[in-house]
């Protein structure tokens, strides 16, 4: 194996994971507001990229704008599904399953509504930093993975630092470990919430964004992204956003280098024992202890 | 005065008689039902939908003509979601409640198997859009592929490799669906044709990158790259990786959709395929022309393959009359050496399409645009 071989299979590596990690990060974003595992994460990106596309194919809007509209449709979104779907079913008293059941539904809905309403072709997202690759010795790397990864991290840290120094991360927190206590501290636990899924449609949305130039947007690409990023988000500890991320970068470079050194016909079955490995030494995930301790 | 009278009945006269006969043109009685089962979801709706659009445009072109023994057809589609159990309920659902007289699709191998075992059972025509799948299929007489089997696919991509570009030795960087499926078919023929397979680098249907693959594609040295797959990026990491090595890929690979995704590195990718629109041969002429007028588009080969199908149906239905019974029908098919827009078919051969090399046709990329080849296959 070549060392540029190695090299191009960890970029390769680091984009995927990059990929699945900012998907994982949604999903964490919302469990760790809401305890709930949303299974339509990958539907807000699908929202995100759709709108995206139709922005600019349709309508010439100019890309910045275009992207921005995408990302707040994500967030808009997430915002109408606790509003107007987990709130009455948390009413109801309904249990984890229920709420999985729940965004599983949504999520098919979504994909049947984009296929309704959009057709099932496949719609090209313009990269940031066009068609252009940044060469790395004899290895390359797409300029718009580069600011994937840029974005995914800013996002990461972004979040982080919202839910450990706003008052209002804190205040999403409260709601979600101790929904009592945080309405006897004055907390709008129901608002609180609704903002989490916001927040996490607005991730998602941008995951959409960053996803689409890399591969195309087309109505049912929102569940494949969600299992990817279901993996990240549970390897890395699911209710850190960095874990999700630390754990969407070990998928994607452990499969990256499965194939440069066993065969890609093999990627999946090396890097899925390695995940049960670590998951049976670190059953909280990479990252899931050092929140615990914190918490 | 009598003149005007005289004048006026015979205009009326004449009018009466138009309308008469522009009445015959139209089809005036009960429409004939007939089924489709397609993939409009799921992985295969990249094949389902064109079809429905070819299977759609020959429905409204022969019902313009009259439709088949003066009665318009009535073809209702369904959709598998890619799924061989959902297909063959639908097809059920087709043949017993809707009383439909044939059979179009489905689209992917393992739903044309599914729903062949009842099309079988009932001697109901089917027209599928696949080629021939597992060997029971050729005990089947009643069932007939509108395209042709992987193994004549792989043969027309080493036929363009080994005799048009002089390789010898091969990369292939392939989908672990539509993609395996053709690779198997190329290792079984690659030796014949003295070309070496140097790498085989598989990833999954939906990857968003495949840098690493098309990188130890290109670490093997290969005379030439094929790229088999049902998505522009392993054809856009293989150029970023710089691979510059001609590419030479497969009928199921060429799509405009993939070619708007693969978006300035769609250049120097050869296709043996079937239909070249921005330069269609004289018989698929009129298809294009029709599809272009109705659609706005151009049209690729599953498009075309639902056009064949809905015709090869409509004649078999005017030969053998459309309450014949499904026996009669396919006898009817089976007989019809029919000149389609996809290839030259004989249902009678053995592998139930009879789809020959020389029907494929060679188009490549040049920044973006298809332009069509001199190659011929089988020469």
């Amino acid at each position: 194996m070549s060392v540029s071989l190695l090299l191009q299979s960890v970029l390769s590596g680091l984009t995927n994971g990059f990929v699945y990690g900012l998907v994982g990060l949604g999903l964490a974003a919302i469990f760790r507001g809401t305890r709930i595992i949303n299974a339509m994460q990958g539907d807000f990106a699908l929202l995100g990229g759709i709108t995206a596309a139709l922005l600019l194919e349709r309508l010439g809007w100019p890309m910045a704008l275009a992207f921005a509209c995408a990302v707040a449709v994500g967030g808009i979104a997430g915002w109408l599904m606790e509003l107007l779907l987990i709130r009455p079913l948390r009413r109801r008293g309904g249990s984890e399953d229920s709420y999985l059941l729940l965004t599983l539904g949504v999520a098919f809905a979504v994909s049947a509504f984009v296929l309704y309403a959009v057709g099932r072709d496949s719609h090209s997202l313009p990269g940031l930093g066009g068609e252009g690759i940044v060469v790395i010795g004899d290895a390359s790397i797409r300029t718009h993975a580069v600011w994937l990864i840029a974005i995914s991290l800013a996002t990461m840290a972004g979040l982080r630092l919202f839910f450990a120094k706003t008052a209002l991360g804190l205040s999403m927190l409260a709601a979600a470990l101790d929904a009592e206590g945080a309405l006897t501290t004055g907390i709008n636990v129901p608002l609180m919430r609704t903002l989490t899924f916001a927040l996490g449609g607005l991730v998602g949305g941008l995951a959409g964004i960053l996803v689409g130039p890399l591969v195309t947007v087309y109505f049912d690409m929102g569940l494949l992204l969600t299992l990817k990023g279901f993996a990240a988000a549970i390897l890395g500890g699911l209710a850190n956003p960095m874990g999700a991320i630390a754990g969407g970068v070990t998928l994607g470079l452990l499969e990256s280098l499965a194939i440069v050194t066993v065969s890609s016909g093999y990627k999946d079955v090396i890097a899925m024992v390695i995940l049960i490995v670590i998951m049976i030494v670190m059953p909280n995930g990479l990252l899931g202890r050092r929140l615990r301790k914190g918490g | 005065m009598t003149r005007i009278f005289v004048r006026v009945l015979f205009g009326l006269l004449l009018l009466a008689s138009c309308q008469a006969f522009v009445a015959a043109q139209q089809p005036t009685s009960a429409p004939i039902k007939i089924g489709a089962v397609l993939s409009l979801t799921g992985p295969g709706a990249g094949l389902g939908g064109p079809e429905r659009n070819g299977i759609l445009l020959a429905e409204k072109r022969i019902n313009e003509r009259g439709g088949v023994r003066g009665r318009p057809l009535q073809i209702l589609i369904e959709d598998d979601g890619s799924k061989p159990d959902i297909a063959k309920s639908k097809a059920e659902a087709l043949i017993h409640g809707e009383k439909v007289v044939a059979l179009l699709g489905p689209s992917l191998t393992a739903s044309t198997g599914a729903v062949a075992t009842v099309t079988n059972s009932l001697q109901m025509p089917e027209l599928c859009m696949t080629g021939l799948g597992p060997a029971i299929e050729s005990s089947y007489k009643s069932l007939f592929h509108m395209l042709p089997p992987q193994t004549l696919n792989a043969r027309a991509m080493l036929e363009y490799i080994a005799k048009g570009l002089k390789a010898k030795k091969l990369g292939v960087l392939h989908d672990s669906g539509y993609g395996q499926l053709v690779l198997t078919n190329i290792q079984n023929l690659n030796k014949e044709y003295g070309v070496e397979i140097v790498a085989a680098e598989k990833f999954e249907v939906g990857a968003t990158d495949v840098s690493t693959q098309a990188a130890k594609v290109r670490a093997a040295e290969p005379d030439v790259v094929g790229v088999i797959a049902t998505s522009p990026v392993p054809f856009r990491n293989a150029r970023q990786v710089r691979i510059v090595q001609p590419i030479v890929s497969a009928v199921g690979s060429s799509s405009y959709e993939y070619v708007k995704g693969m978006g300035e590195f769609a250049d120097d990718i050869t296709f043996a395929e079937f239909i070249v629109a921005e330069d269609p041969l004289p018989h698929q002429k009129e298809f294009v022309d029709y599809f272009h007028k109705e659609k706005g588009t151009l049209p690729k080969t599953y498009d075309a393959a639902g056009w064949d199908a809905t015709h090869v149906l409509a004649q078999a239905l005017e030969k053998a009359g459309p309450d014949a019974g499904g026996e009669a029908i396919a006898a009817a098919i089976r007989a019809n050496r029919y000149r389609g827009v996809v290839a030259q078919y004989n249902f009678a051969a053995a592998d139930m399409t009879g789809i020959e090399l020389d029907s494929y046709t060679y188009s490549k990329l040049v920044k973006g645009q298809y332009t069509r080849l001199p190659f011929k296959a089988g020469k």
